[in-house]
């Protein structure tokens, strides 16, 4: 019973855990531009992301290295790296960009301007990081994350033209007014915001924390297949709002009270709360996730003693890398860059990384060195390759549509 | 066992399964019969940065030399026979209090981490 229980706490952390500030800016922004007709992508995305964080749950339980160990034995200590400056770079920029959302989740709940929010947010965060009981917290934010299950109800109650919809979502392409390019630009950014690679390395390196050992399979196949799929569902019900009400409207959105609109309309005061408060959750909750996956890469591809579980003078350059990680995601934000830009280009260059991070999982996968006979099968594998050939495309088309349509200004 | 493949930049880890670093780099030795076999594993960003070269290489190296203290210079070296086992990680048979424990790390939790209230506890 208890072991059910334990589980339900994963899934149910998992679903608010899988929205962050990424998931909220590309799907509200996509819902209002294109209505439906990005339909498709987070359906991809989530199926990716579902394949890989399986294969680095599994590598990590059965042989207790998480995915930036992997990352070096396979690809060497030069490109790993360039790799790790590059996964850096992304995950810290990132982290800005979620220390920006709660700053402005904050700002729409009490009028403040989100930049005097920044600096005590990332206070917060560190003296969070640096002493609190960790698991408590995630779960905490995980489950105060499910109030962005407004947004589904929102739609459900919006008495939305279903059939405009389901003909949008259908037939994809870019409505009247958008291009191509704009439309292919927001398919990779949305994309990007399901497979973030931070994902992956949190993930892995939370399971080798916890000790997961071949006997906690299961849990991590369940938190992924059931977990990730509705936290997915969740960003979904975003985009749906925005292309019920924004859409119709030819409005677009580039805020983050705009977002939390629908929820508003629908609900009044009420449901205009609860997406704030599952904005701050969520992005807090993903604050925390990145602020430790910076500092989870460096010090794994170093082989330094990390881990929230440790004294933090048992892991002195862990934990200095995650105070200065929060330092510069901190000092971003002042330079005054818009929170919602800033989390726009972090997707792009997300995008470019994701190969890098998902290549060693699949080939370390496959090693029975590593896994014995808990190597993929050949469902793993072939997702695994078909992801790779996708994630390469939206890798190589990322800087590209970037340029061609001015971050999707058309 | 593929030196390059099976042993460089796997974890080390303690007879507790605590991390010491990676197998940074080899050290090589020749025995009577000419055969060479593997007398170290060497440790550290020293180790790293001569094997990695070039500018960033030479700057990462020497950043390590100069915080390594003043009669060990050169990077921490592990005898081989500390090994115990070789599976995807390296795993010795003796307990990481025994090794000299890397300069960065005791440099960073003097100056910095102690000074922070709480440092003591795990979160």
């Amino acid at each position: 019973m208890k072991r059910v229980l334990a589980i339900a706490l994963g899934v149910l952390t998992a679903i608010g855990g899988f929205v962050d500030i990424g998931d909220i800016v590309a799907n509200a922004e996509s819902g209002a531009r294109f209505g439906l007709s990005h339909a498709w992508v987070p359906l991809v995305g989530v199926i990716g992301i579902c394949a890989y964080a399986e294969m680095s749950g599994r590598v990590s339980a059965v042989s207790g290295r998480p995915v930036f160990d992997l990352v070096r034995e396979r690809l060497g200590p030069r490109v790993a790296l360039a790799n790790l400056a590059g996964s850096l770079l992304v995950t810290v920029l990132t982290l800005g960009a979620e220390i920006g959302g709660v700053g402005l989740a904050l700002q729409l709940a009490t009028s403040v301007g989100y930049l005097l929010w920044v600096p005590v947010v990332g206070v917060v965060l560190w003296v969070v990081l640096w002493r609190a009981k960790f698991s408590l917290l995630e779960n905490l934010f995980g489950l105060t994350g499910l109030a962005l299950v407004v947004f589904v109800i929102a739609f459900l109650h919006l008495h939305s033209d279903t059939g405009q919809l389901w003909r949008q979502a259908t037939h994809p392409g870019p409505p009247v007014g958008e291009d191509w390019g704009t439309y292919w630009f927001f398919a990779v950014a949305l994309f990007a915001s399901a497979m973030t690679p931070y994902e992956v390395f949190f993930f892995s390196s939370g399971g080798v924390e916890e000790r997961w050992s071949s006997k906690d399979l299961l849990t991590s196949r369940v938190n992924v297949f059931v977990g990730f799929p509705l936290g997915g569902l969740l960003a979904f019900a975003l985009m749906a709002t925005a292309a019920t009400v924004f859409h119709p409207l030819q409005m677009s959105v580039d805020s983050l009270s705009q977002v939390a609109l629908p929820a508003a309309v629908a609900f009044g005061k009420l449901g205009l709360a609860a997406a704030i408060l599952g904005f701050f959750a969520a992005t807090f909750g993903a604050a925390m996730e990145t602020g430790l996956s910076s500092a989870y890469t460096v010090a794994q591809y170093f082989g330094w003693a990390w881990g929230k579980f440790r004294r933090p003078n048992g892991a002195a350059r862990f934990h200095t890398v995650l105070m200065v990680s929060i330092l510069v995601g901190v000092a971003v934000l002042m330079t005054t860059i818009d929170p919602i830009q800033l989390t726009e280009y972090t997707l792009v260059f997300s995008a470019v990384a994701l190969p890098l991070t998902y290549l060693p999982i699949l080939v370390v996968a496959n090693d029975s060195g590593y896994l014995g006979r808990r190597v993929n099968g050949r469902l793993a594998n072939g997702f695994g390759l078909l992801y790779l050939v996708i994630v390469l495309a939206a890798a190589i088309a990322a800087i590209p549509l970037m340029i061609v349509t001015r971050m999707g200004g058309g | 066992m593929l030196i390059g493949f099976d042993l460089l930049d796997r974890q080390i880890l303690d007879r507790d399964g605590e991390p010491v670093g990676k197998v940074d780099d080899v050290e090589l030795a020749v025995d009577g019969n000419g055969t060479p076999y593997v007398a170290a594993l060497l440790i550290g960003q020293q180790a790293l940065g001569d094997r990695i070269g070039g500018v960033l290489g030479r700057w990462l190296a020497g950043t390590a030399r100069r915080l390594a203290p003043a009669p060990t210079p050169g990077p921490i070296r592990i005898p081989y026979d500390l090994v115990a086992e070789v599976t995807s990680s390296v795993n010795l048979s003796v307990s990481r209090d025994l090794l000299p424990e890397p300069p960065l790390e005791s440099w960073l939790r003097d100056h910095l981490i102690n000074r922070i209230p709480g440092a003591d506890n795990a979160g």
